[in-house]
């Protein structure tokens, strides 16, 4: 995020606090790019993550009181959103079929531009269990530490660490079959 | 940075959410809010006369019919022992006659063979 967008986002976190709308809708849109993106690339699919995205900022407006400071929206934000995915993903994998009336409508269309490797990688993550799939996703998505990924995830260092290593061979050797099936 | 890493970066940067996406949550925000289920409330909604028979129906009909099922299913049973006692009978019976029968026929044979 710019220094000019930040600064403006730390002026209206006060008046947001207060109930201001317009201030909390400049906060939306300044993050909406990171909370979407971390749900998209969780879910892998657009209209579920617009949906969660959504509920994450319904959150934020509920809590704006707690919020002290630009670092800590960001950390909020992104630490409801993590939750909130892994309780999607669980409520998906428990009831993998929706009624009609509660699939979100497909509000935008997915992008061509993803290259083919980029495309079968994002696959390839989303076949991850859940909190290693978080970890990757706050690991390559937002450039998080691993220490700054286990203070979001409320988990040791070292299983984040441990997380990333298993992933990152899996990914290797799926990745390999699955250029090889490609390649043939 | 190996370069699945440098891929995952790739693969995984952020992409733009949808075009309307901040109107979106402002209109759900300015929409009312749906009002929180309360359980406790709703059970005792049940509990109040109109509601009240059919849970009183509902209770009934939960315990009789499974105790007629049940009473029923005894009744066929007992019914079943009865039968198969009245066979076994049957069947001594006519096994007792039977030998009864045979001996008659072994006697008169042997005084037969002595005349």
């Amino acid at each position: 995020m710019q220094q000019g967008t930040i600064d403006h986002v730390q002026e209206g976190l006060g008046t947001a606090a207060e109930g201001g709308i317009p201030d909390f809708a400049e906060i939306v849109r300044a993050h909406q790019g990171m909370i979407f993106s971390l749900a998209y690339h969780f879910l892998r699919d657009r209209g579920l993550a617009e949906e969660m995205a959504q509920e994450v900022f319904l959150e934020l407006h509920r809590h704006l009181g707690s919020i002290e400071s630009s670092a800590h929206l960001v950390f909020w934000l992104r630490k409801v959103a993590s939750r909130k995915c892994i309780d999607q993903n669980r409520r998906r994998s428990f009831w993998p079929k929706f009624r009609l009336d509660e699939i979100p409508e497909p509000e935008a269309k997915t992008r061509e531009t993803d290259t083919l490797l980029s495309g079968a990688l994002g696959k390839l993550v989303a076949s991850l269990p859940e909190k290693p799939r978080m970890v990757v996703v706050l690991r390559y998505q937002e450039d998080l530490d691993p220490a700054e990924i286990s203070e979001l995830l409320d988990m040791p260092v070292a299983t984040v660490k441990s997380h990333l290593r298993r992933s990152l061979d899996i990914l290797r050797d799926k990745l390999a079959r699955t250029v090889g099936e490609i390649a043939l | 940075m190996s370069y699945l890493e440098e891929d995952l970066k790739a693969a995984l940067r952020r992409v733009e959410a949808p075009p309307d996406f901040t109107a979106r949550v402002l209109e759900r925000l300015a929409a009312p809010e749906a009002p929180k289920r309360n359980w406790w409330a709703e059970l005792a909604l049940l509990l109040r006369p109109p509601r009240l028979q059919w849970v009183a129906l509902s209770v009934i009909a939960g315990t009789v019919i499974p105790i007629a099922g049940i009473h029923e299913r005894e009744q066929r049973r007992m019914e079943g022992e009865m039968a198969k006692q009245q066979l076994v009978y049957a069947v001594r019976l006519a096994g007792s006659k039977l030998h009864h029968v045979q001996k008659k026929v072994f006697e008169i044979s042997q005084t037969d063979r002595h005349l």
